[in-house]
């Protein structure tokens, strides 16, 4: 079975389910849009003391945040959900068994199980939001910019989704992974803020350690026309490296899973 | 405070030493007492547990590298699990199956009609699976696992936890798919009658190990096991002449009703046949479920035929 039809399959049930349950729609993106605003009067409120975080400008901050937003928004409907909440009770439970038994990729299934189409009326308040900060952005952009733009997102994708699978694949051996997600959730926001504001030590370990420019950094600056090769090429170095760290690690996770007695 | 910071992890060996060959078409039935190891069993050779030690070879490949190939070929069904999609209704669950396992459609429509007739749930299919009862929902399951034709069946306690109907119904299920011959069937029960009603072989494994392999009917033969025979002569006849072939229980001039030891059971009606002016002759077994404790129980030091 091809990827794209069983992920057409898993939006089929998502939309089944959500018939089942009525989405609270209104509230969804009335919470999206006070979370959106919120932070936007947070920056608003700094930029009134200072000109500038470092080489950003008002308008950047909120590109970086916008950018942040949407990938953020695109992990959570995606494999965010299905790795680091259903996962780990899975393998608790025992139900992975069924999961483990389908002839088809167990890892794709485990990542993508559960999408939520609904959930894209939510993405309306930070698609908006995108909007009127590109509108306001001093610069003209060009398609070759909005392509990186767009690539680069999807290798930011790939890199949240190698960390968020090495975390998930924790729970293979421990029932704490949930803890251990929540925590590198609240690490991963830091990628909203531009990485000035840390200097040193801590700049560096958002760099190379944990390299949190690749997530909204690196591709804002493609729209800012400030990208280097250099980034470039370490965003898909970061990217790819961790993949193929992650999946090696889902192997070996695997073999160690115990099932639960019944 | 060691154990704080240092958790010691206790391997348990669930399964150990376990020989076995099954053939194509062979129905076999696991039983042992809780703990036994019967479900790890079936979930190695099914290919959801990895195996610590061991050689395992099921259909031709290793199940623990869970290639498609091999899982296209088996189903494992639990008596309490639950599947996947519990939102939906069973017949897009089933849709669901035939894209998983690329069933030509069909053929699709052809088993579909036939497995949802033998499990009676015609009239629910178009009902979410979360709405069912627990009954209605294994029948579904039943017929889930059953759409592309498995080679091999694994069945964890099917009949676990159902009222007397849906065990039947189910029971019923899965002899008519045994009777077809094309599948090879390995199930664990404690319950006796899925066992009696399914397999031709039985294996029973007590902690880890198997501790019988064989036919059903020779677990009433084994070494140890008293067998009641109930004697009416023709005319009367006087006690002595029959107590020294086995424990008497009751006797009334007419009718003996003794105990005598499996292994002896051959050479007594032998002996009564020819001795005696016999009207009817029966013999009666204990009930599996005697025979499968005391096994558990060790009991029976020594476990060969006669």
């Amino acid at each position: 079975m091809g990827y794209f039809k069983l992920l057409w399959v898993f939006i089929k049930v998502g939309l089944m389910r959500q018939m089942a349950y009525p989405p609270h729609f209104f509230m969804m993106i009335i919470g999206k849009v006070i979370r959106i605003l919120l932070l936007f009067f947070f920056f608003q409120a700094i930029f009134l003391k200072v000109d500038r975080i470092g080489q950003w400008s008002f308008e950047q901050v909120l590109l970086l945040f916008a950018t942040f937003h949407m990938v953020d928004f695109l992990m959570s409907i995606t494999f965010q959900r299905n790795l680091v909440q259903s996962l780990p009770r899975w393998v608790q439970t025992g139900e992975l068994d069924t999961r483990l038994l389908l002839p088809i990729n167990h890892l794709f299934l485990v990542s993508f199980e559960n999408i939520d189409l609904m959930d894209l009326f939510s993405f309306i308040p930070s698609l908006v939001f995108l909007g009127y900060v590109l509108l306001n952005l001093p610069i003209t952009l060009s398609w070759l910019q909005g392509f990186l733009y767009i690539i680069l997102i999807f290798n930011a994708l790939i890199f949240l989704y190698a960390i968020n699978l090495m975390v998930a694949t924790l729970s293979f051996w421990t029932t704490q992974s949930y803890g251990i997600g929540r925590i590198l959730d609240n690490l991963f926001k830091i990628g909203r803020y531009p990485l000035d504001i840390f200097e040193g030590f801590w700049k560096a370990i958002f760099i190379y350690f944990f390299p949190l420019i690749v997530i909204a950094q690196i591709p804002s600056q493609a729209l800012l026309k400030v990208l280097s090769f250099e980034s470039v090429f370490f965003a898909f170095m970061v990217s790819g490296v961790s993949l193929i760290i992650a999946i090696k690690f889902w192997r070996i996770g695997i073999k160690n899973y115990l099932s639960a007695s019944t | 405070m060691k154990s704080l910071f240092r958790g010691e992890k206790v391997f348990v060996e669930a399964v150990r030493g376990i020989d076995l060959e099954v053939e194509v078409g062979e129905r076999v039935g696991f039983i042992g007492p809780n703990g036994a190891g019967k479900t790890t069993s079936l979930k190695m050779f099914s290919g959801i547990l990895y195996p610590t030690s061991g050689e395992l070879e099921v259909l031709g490949c290793l199940p623990y590298k869970r290639e498609k190939r091999f899982l296209s070929q088996i189903t494992f069904l639990s008596g309490q699990r639950n599947q996947l999609f519990w939102d939906l209704p069973a017949k897009e669950y089933f849709n669901f199956c035939r894209e998983v396992y690329h069933i030509p459609e069909d053929e699709f429509k052809k088993s579909l009609k036939r497995l949802v007739e033998l499990a009676e749930i015609e009239d629910i299919l178009n009902v979410p699976q979360r709405k069912l009862s627990f009954g209605q929902r294994k029948r579904c399951e039943l017929v889930a696992g059953m759409l592309h034709d498995p080679k091999l069946i694994f069945l964890d306690e099917p009949t676990n936890a159902l009222d007397l109907i849906n065990a039947r119904k189910v029971r019923e299920f899965i002899k008519e798919k045994a009777e077809e011959g094309r599948s090879t069937i390995l199930l664990t029960s404690h319950n006796m009658a899925d066992i009696e009603n399914v397999c031709d072989r039985v294996v029973i494994i007590n902690r880890g190990k198997i501790v019988y392999d064989g036919k059903i009917e020779d677990l009433y033969r084994l070494n140890g096991f008293k067998r009641k025979v109930r004697v009416v002569f023709n005319g009367v006849w006087n006690r002595e002449g029959v107590e020294k072939l086995g424990k008497v229980l009751s006797f009334n001039g007419q009718e003996v009703f003794m105990e005598v030891a499996s292994e002896e059971i051959k050479r007594v009606t032998t002996e009564l046949i020819t001795h005696f002016p016999i009207q009817d002759i029966r013999i009666e077994d204990p009930p599996l479920e005697t025979i499968i404790e005391s096994i558990y129980k060790k009991e029976v030091e020594e476990l060969h035929l006669p």
